[in-house]
């Protein structure tokens, strides 16, 4: 009996904490004046800049024990490990790895997969990128397969002990929020550059999908049929390998997808730190401003991504009742086998491509037109989004608004939203960044988050409604998120950095349109599980439909609605780096400098900037979330 | 099935049975050894007393039905008996070895030679097919491919599902998935089957078919059988002797007769009352002794059979059993059992 006393005050109290905020807020204004004092300005860069020269030093010449018995193998390690795998699969003629996977995927008669992920290797080949390709594929396996090998057991053990549950929780949490690029510097001191770096941030990155629902998988298993498998004396690694982890194959087999498609995510960003591969071409057509050409490639990262979804999928099927019949599979086997043999003879190994990225060079003057025509418009929505919206913000919070007034407006809404403990916590990552020297920069950088999130909830949530009631409309908007989610983000950055050309305005609608898909998806899935019974009871009562959607379908997907704008915020601050590069400024922007020139230092600040943000950020966002779910039963 | 059990030494056993659940579980049983009730025992000491001192002995070949509603602690007592879970205090036997001292390389011992265990809501292997689901305790044995199957196809068409064999759990319907359950559990061939309200997530009509199915395999196979159920109907069709359970402990144990006959708190009796006497009880359980009549009836004879009789004539029917006379049924005894039916 707590509750009541809120809702009953009157209208006027309830705003005089908000009215009492303003007012001290205002009047601060009058009393600080002065920047917010960096007093740690060069507390971390120098430590951290001092210790990236040493990591240097001792990467190539070291005596230090860390590094010549853990760092300097463990490198040698990775890029041994994915050499090998590139040799491999240049080795091979190239009409044996396209058959190969389709054998691999059809012996178990899925024959339309195989014939997918078949197509889908021959695709990089007719276009000339076999060479990239095949370093993609390697670098891109390697970490998939490293991932699931740490992941699938790490998620067992969780599953059994809470204990390591509990523990392992804040670090998936953190891993799963701290936008990847943040990894690449630390690696960066650890492992310098190339694609150790590369493999072992996307490693990081994607382990916590595999982690996580390999653990929800062991878990979801019916309690009978563990019971029943111990009924037979059945010992707990009986169980374990024969009931449990075979039922749960499907959610791991969700995770390892889910560990695919961020892997493929961050293969582009990988490049920065010269991982190589696919992901350094479509730099390079974003430098050339060559949007063909890096479509061209983006299609070839999508197809690395199918073909390790398809075959993963298949390798995991356990399903002996589907295999081909003997004669077929000793025929098949026996085919390639000859096939390598003869291929090598007559040294069959470069693919005989037909095509080359200039091939979709018609799209650039498709660009080129819309500039032509369109840059009227381009123009206007550049000046009234950057000088119309961006501009004032940032010299209004920047310039204008002093900095302990801005903290105790930040404080007051992460409060309401969250709670105090939240609240302490962002004045505590405020006062951080601002002692680090980052103040301006974090300020630019979240209001830019907070344009693009703003416009994406306006654009995803109507859209997301509607497809949750039309199924029709959710059919029709389904390959173009599917498009979205698949193709490397920088590829379609290509066409709009070359339509607005210049300021934080390509950066913005890259976010929005990378980040609106989980927005539509996650709004969809919440309007479309408001139970019927509920629906229909509104109707019964002679509702309107604008009624029953305001009144009874929006509050009860009100909480997954809000899931989903958590999930624009996670994937706009995602794109961050990419923003900043090509325009967007602010800390993204830092954050490639530091990478491309070495500033250990600055970047580790970045890094932690960026964390602290994402955090404060994601925790207030989710905790709204809650607060929208109707009370639990008792 | 009714009761001709041999009144051998028990197959399976529990003495003085205590389970509960929480962290203080020592004191609870003091406590609720003091009288203590439950509820005062959970505020006390925030455990539950899920099974309260607990004793029974099941005969070979005998079906003994625990009857309870939810929250009795029926499964929480077939769990112990079955070593799912430990008990707190008391012990199980099993052939007379004590079941809760083993450790668990003897604990799985007996379980893959002597036990098996159908469940409420089946608990198949979702990514078996139905023959490797029932090949299962075989395949943890060990026993080759070959052989496994070749019993498995055998316990299946003995349930009935000759023909889906190479489907997969889920394609059946309730009804035939509880079939590969039971099947699952026959193929080892186990002396002892635990069933835990295996038909409760079942139709009425499939329910009662897999009764009968039940009912007639136990005539073949003759296994000792302990049954959980919350449906009183059903302990009376199946069980030779029935526990009723309360609050984690039994208030009476006998057979159908008894508990109907003598109901030993208002807590039996209130489920007794809806069930038609007349169909239940046999001539035997209401025969006073008397002498042989020119009309005979069989022991087993329902008392609802006799009644056309008796209205032909009033005159007290004999009562035979293998051919003998054992005693005689009249009228008015018949009469009572109507009025209250």
């Amino acid at each position: 009996m707590t509750a009541p006393a809120s809702s009953e005050r009157s209208a006027w109290t309830r705003y005089v904490p908000f009215l009492a905020v303003v007012g001290a807020a205002v009047a601060i204004q009058f009393l600080v004046t002065s920047e917010f004092p960096a007093r740690l300005d060069n507390f971390f860069s120098d430590p951290v800049d001092s210790l990236g020269a040493w990591g240097q030093v001792n990467r190539r010449t070291g005596t230090h024990p860390l590094f010549t018995l853990v760092f300097n193998p463990l490198t040698s390690a990775v890029d041994g490990g994915i050499e090998l795998l590139e040799t491999i699969l240049s080795w091979l003629p190239w009409y044996i790895l396209p058959t190969g996977i389709f054998v691999l995927i059809a012996r178990r008669r899925r024959f339309l997969d195989a014939t997918v992920a078949a197509a889908a290797m021959i695709y990089p080949g007719l276009m000339g990128l076999w060479d990239p390709t095949i370093e993609t594929l390697a670098l891109m396996s390697f970490a998939v397969l490293v991932s699931a090998a740490i992941g699938i057991p790490l998620g067992i053990w969780a599953a059994f002990r809470p204990r390591v549950e509990a523990t392992l929780r804040p670090f998936l949490d953190i891993m799963q929020t701290v936008p990847a690029f943040v990894y690449f510097l630390p690696l960066l001191i650890l492992f310098g550059i190339g694609k150790t770096n590369g493999a072992i941030a996307t490693i990081i990155y994607a382990l916590p999908p595999v982690v996580r629902l390999t653990t929800l998988g062991i878990r979801s298993v019916p309690k009978q049929s563990v019971e029943a498998s111990d009924m037979f004396g059945a010992s707990t690694s009986q169980t374990l390998f024969k009931v449990q982890i075979p039922t749960a194959m499907p959610t791991i087999l969700a995770g390892i997808s889910q560990t695919i498609m961020m892997a493929l995510g961050i293969v582009v960003l990988a490049a920065l730190v010269s991982a190589g591969g696919l992901g350094g071409l479509v730099l390079q057509s974003l430098q050339a401003r060559r949007s063909g050409r890096g479509i061209a490639v983006g299609l070839a990262i999508v197809a690395v991504a199918m073909i390790l979804d398809r075959v993963g999928r298949s390798l995991a099927d356990s399903d002996r009742s589907k295999k081909l019949s003997q004669p077929a599979r000793y025929g098949l086997l026996g085919g390639l086998f000859v096939g390598t043999a003869g291929g090598r003879l007559m040294e069959w190994t470069r693919f005989p491509s037909i095509w080359a990225p200039r091939s979709f060079d018609w799209i650039d003057t498709g660009v080129d037109w819309a500039i032509a025509n369109w840059s009227p418009y381009t123009r206007a929505i550049n000046d009234f989004i950057g000088g119309g919206i961006v501009v004032p913000l940032r010299n209004f919070f920047i310039g204008t608004v002093s900095w302990p007034a801005l903290m105790l407006l930040v404080a007051f809404i992460v409060w309401r939203m969250a709670g105090p403990r939240l609240a302490v916590f962002s004045v505590l990552a405020m006062a951080f960044i601002g002692l680090i020297g980052l103040w301006d920069l974090s300020i630019d950088t979240v209001i830019q988050i907070m344009i693009a999130v703003i416009i994406a909830v306006v654009i995803a949530v109507p859209l997301g409604v509607m497809a949750g009631r039309n199924e029709r409309v959710e059919a029709a908007l389904g390959p173009i998120l599917d498009g979205l989610q698949t193709i490397p983000s920088l590829v379609y950055i290509i066409p709009v950095v070359t339509l607005f050309t210049l300021g934080p305005m390509p950066g913005i609608i890259a976010s929005v349109l990378y980040a609106m898909v989980p927005g539509v998806r996650i709004t969809a899935l919440g309007i479309r599980n408001v139970p019927s019974e509920s629906v229909e009871a509104s109707e019964t009562f002679g509702a309107t439909r604008p009624q029953t959607m305001f009144g009874v379908r929006i509050p009860l997907a009100a909480p997954t609605i809000m899931t989903g704008i958590n999930q624009v915020i996670m994937m706009v601050l995602a794109m961050v780096v990419i923003a900043g590069l090509v325009g967007g400024g602010a800390l993204g922007f830092e954050t490639v400098r530091a990478l491309t020139r070495n500033l250990y230092g600055h970047g580790f600040e970045v890094g932690l900037a960026i964390a602290l943000i994402a955090m404060v950020l994601d925790r207030s966002t989710q905790a709204l979330a809650r607060r929208f779910q109707p009370p639990a039963a008792t | 099935m009714t009761s001709t059990a041999p009144s051998e030494t028990p197959v399976l056993s529990t003495e003085h049975v205590w389970k509960v659940f929480g962290q203080k579980p020592e004191r609870a049983v003091q406590l609720a050894e003091a009288g203590e009730s439950r509820s005062d025992i959970l505020a006390e000491t925030g455990c539950t007393i899920g099974v309260r001192d607990v004793s029974f002995a099941v005969k070979p070949g005998e079906t003994f039905v625990v009857m309870g509603l939810s929250g009795s602690g029926k499964s929480t007592l077939i769990r112990c008996a079955a070593r799912l879970i430990d008990v707190t205090r008391g012990t199980v036997h099993i052939d007379g070895a004590d079941f809760t001292a083993m450790n668990s390389q003897q604990l799985r011992e007996v379980r893959r030679k002597k036990l098996s265990m159908v469940f409420q809501h089946f608990g198949l292997f979702p990514h078996r097919r139905v023959i490797d689901n029932a090949c299962y305790g075989l395949e943890i044995q060990g026993v080759a491919k070959e052989e496994r199957h070749e019993r498995a196809l055998e316990v299946l068409g003995v349930v009935g599902l000759s023909g889906f064999e190479y489907h997969y759990p889920q394609q059946l319907s309730g009804g035939m998935q509880q079939r590969v359950g039971l099947a699952r559990a026959l193929c080892v061939e186990p002396e002892i089957l635990f069933f835990d309200e295996p038909f409760s997530a079942l139709d009425p009509l499939i329910r009662r078919d897999m009764q009968d199915e039940l009912i007639r395999l136990q005539q073949e196979m003759k296994r000792t059988i302990v049954f959980i159920t919350h449906d009183f109907a059903e302990a009376i069709k199946l069980g030779d002797r029935i526990a009723i359970m309360k609050d984690g402990a039994f208030d009476q144990v006998g057979t159908a007769a008894e508990l109907i006959r003598n109901p030993a708190t208002d807590y039996v009796r209130e489920f007794t009352e809806d069930i038609p006497k007349a169909k239940v009880l046999t001539a035997r359980d209401i025969m006073s002794s008397g002498g042989d009549s020119s009309r005979r009836v069989e022991s087993s004879a329902s008392v609802l059979s006799l009644v056309p009789m008796l209205l032909n004539d009033p005159t007290p029917i004999a009562v035979t059993e293998d051919g003998f006379v054992i005693g005689q049924v009249d009228k008015a005894t018949v009469a009572t059992f109507m009025d209250e039916a």
